[in-house]
Parts: C-alpha cells; structure tokens; sequence
C-alpha cells in the first residue's frame, strides 16, 4: 500500500474506540503497528480493568516503584522488556483498582502466598500512578481513587500534561483539600478539577 | 437554495486543468473555488498538476463535480462524521473501483488537499479492514509479513486485552 504516512493514520483512527480492529490490524506488519500503537494505548480501555493491562503496565515500574511493593511480597511475572514503551503513549488514565485488584488475585492463585489484600492493591496503585506521572508524555485525563501519597503530590505539582483531575477517593478532609488547592496553584496545565463523588469529611466515625 | 458553500463564481465560468500526463480538463469554476489548490493550476496552457495522471483526476473530478453541491463543513465540526464509517451509495459505488485506484484517488485527494474525498477513501480502506484477521488483512492488501515469529507472539501477548474488546 503505497500512501503517506498520515493517511495510515486517519484510517487506523476509524478504529480508535475499535479495540479488536486496532488489535488485527497492529499484527498485520512492523510499519502498521508502529502507526497503531500509539492509537491502541493513548486510551487502551474505558475502566483499565483488565488485568492484562495492569500486567503490562506494571513493567513499565523503575527500580523505586517496584521496591516500594517489596514489603508486600508481590511477585513479578518473568517477562521479556515489552517491544515498546506503552505508557508513554496514554493519555487517558482512569479507575485503576479494579484491574490491579484482579491482576493481584491472579499473582495470589498462580504464587499461592497470601498478603493483605487492600494495603497491597494500594502500593500497587500508587506505585502505578507515579509511573504514569513519569513516564506518560501526553497524559491529560488522570483519575484517582485514593488520596495521595507525597510523591504523587509533588509530581501532579509539576507535571505539564495533565488538564484534567478526577479526583474520587471517597472523602474530602482538610488536608486533602489543603493539597489539591496546592497542586491547583502550582501545577500550570490542570484546568478542571471533578470532586464529585466525594463526602467532605475524613470517612471515620 | 442557500446549500452554506461560500461559492462566488458562477454556474458557467469553468477553468482548465492538465494532468501530468498532458490530459486538459474544464472543469466548472465552483469546484476549483471549493478547493482552492485546483485554483493553483487554473490556466492549463503550460501549467500542469504534477504527480496526478489524466485517469486518477478524471475520477477525482467526477467526485467534485457530483458533489458541488454538498455543505462545507467547518473545522472541528466534522469530528463524528469523521468517526463513523458509514458511506453514501453513490460514493460506495464510485470507490467500488480495484484496489490500484482507490490508493491513487487517496494520494491525489491528499495532494490536492481534497479533504472529504480523502476522508471518504480513508473510510473505504477502514471498512475493508474491518472484522479480518490480521491474515485475512495481509492477503487482502497483499502485505508481507515481516515479525519474526518469537517477535510476534510477544507482541500479541503484550496486546491482547484489546482482542477481546
């Protein structure tokens, strides 16, 4: 098929809710995937809550992000270094927890070893976030579920992607809101910060 | 009929163009008024569209002539059109041409900057893609297969959430 590059990149763009599509056709050659990746993982799902995804995700930790998870005994797969940077391509990053959730059953049946369950769903998430903060160069869209640690604050405080915040970890104490109005003053790209579906309050009784 | 194109030239002026094969054309002025490159070569005598032979733009100039009439549409507000992947008969009809043309009619349009027929060759390409295996693709489109077998698997592994989408 001799067409330039970017009429490649309109046809494949048919396809970009079209996962399956996308998916057939990034196997067809190396010049077509290179164009389709890029398409395939900027918004790779709606509710990134297939834990293969997670899977893949997750190799893409440095060596702090992947010590931070030490303590919870998880154990990594053994894979080859993934055939490209995916996360660097996403752009829309939302609700984690499922998929991490599942993924850590799948380690727990395959590993057979047992660990809290939500503390390490937890490390795993914010170990998650703080690589996307890193590595994702267009990321725009970032949903949290969970109030954030110092690292990821200070991350979302410099980041200079991220347009849009949906901020959803349950309840909203003074803290919490003393922090997003940091990253609100400090960070010069976000624009609209959703707080819905949170309490004001601390969650405890 | 106000139909929203902002065409100033009338009904009878009509322009020439030449191929770059030597092949002259007058066309109505309205659709080099549409798309304002045509204007570029609007002259014929010596002037001549490089890259694009008599046989692609007699085609491309048969789609402009059919569709003189069609709205323009504006920047940004044609994002769901250009989403989906539905396609007029008569335009399924004039694109029902071998495979050779439809990728030329795709470079004049995009040479030419001819955005709807650009779009709508685009279109044709993505349906003739849609639901094959990746096999079924490459002998569709007569492509080679050049992963290595390890290399493909991996790939496949690395990817293959988005299969059962």
């Amino acid at each position: 098929m001799m067409i330039p590059y970017e009429c490649f990149f309109k046809i494949f763009n048919y396809f970009r809710n079209d996962y399956k599509n996308l998916f057939s056709c990034l196997l067809v050659n190396r010049q077509w995937c290179r164009i389709i990746v890029p398409i395939l993982w900027s918004e790779p799902s709606r509710d990134f809550s297939d834990p293969r995804l997670i899977k893949i995700y997750l190799l893409a930790l440095n060596v702090e992000e992947r010590a931070r998870l030490t303590p919870f005994k998880i154990i990594f797969p053994n894979y080859p270094r993934p055939l490209f940077d995916y996360s660097t391509f996403t752009t829309h990053v939302g609700d984690l927890y499922d998929g991490i959730k599942y993924w850590l059953d799948e380690r727990r049946e395959k590993d057979n070893y047992c660990t809290q369950d939500d503390e390490s769903a937890n490390a795993v998430y914010d170990s998650l976030v703080t690589m996307f903060l890193r590595t994702s160069k267009k990321l725009k869209y970032l949903t949290l579920n969970r109030a954030f640690n110092k690292i990821i604050f200070e991350d979302l405080c410099i980041n200079t992607t991220i347009t849009c915040l949906n901020f959803r970890s349950g309840y909203l104490d003074s803290k919490v809101i003393q922090r997003l109005n940091d990253i609100f003053i400090k960070n010069t790209t976000l624009s609209f910060l959703n707080l819905s579906h949170n309490q004001l309050g601390t969650g405890e009784e | 009929m106000d139909n929203g194109t902002s065409n100033s030239a009338s009904e009878n002026e009509t322009i020439t163009l030449k191929s770059c094969d030597g092949i002259e054309f007058h066309i109505d002025a309205r659709i080099a008024n549409r798309y304002t490159l045509l204007n570029n070569w609007n002259g014929g005598e010596s002037a001549c569209i490089p890259n694009v032979n008599g046989k692609v733009l007699e085609k491309v100039l048969e789609w402009c002539e059919h569709h003189i009439n069609d709205p323009q549409l504006n920047c940004g507000d044609d994002d769901s059109r250009r989403r989906n992947t539905i396609i007029e008969e008569w335009d399924e009809n004039f694109l029902s041409c071998d495979q050779d043309m439809l990728f030329e009619i795709i470079l004049a349009a995009n040479y030419l900057e001819i955005k709807p027929l650009l779009d709508l060759g685009c279109k044709t390409v993505a349906n003739m893609m849609k639901s094959k295996s990746p096999e079924e693709i490459r002998s569709a489109f007569n492509i080679d297969n050049d992963y290595t077998p390890e290399e493909e698997e991996q790939f496949r592994k690395e990817n293959e959430w988005a299969e059962d989408y």
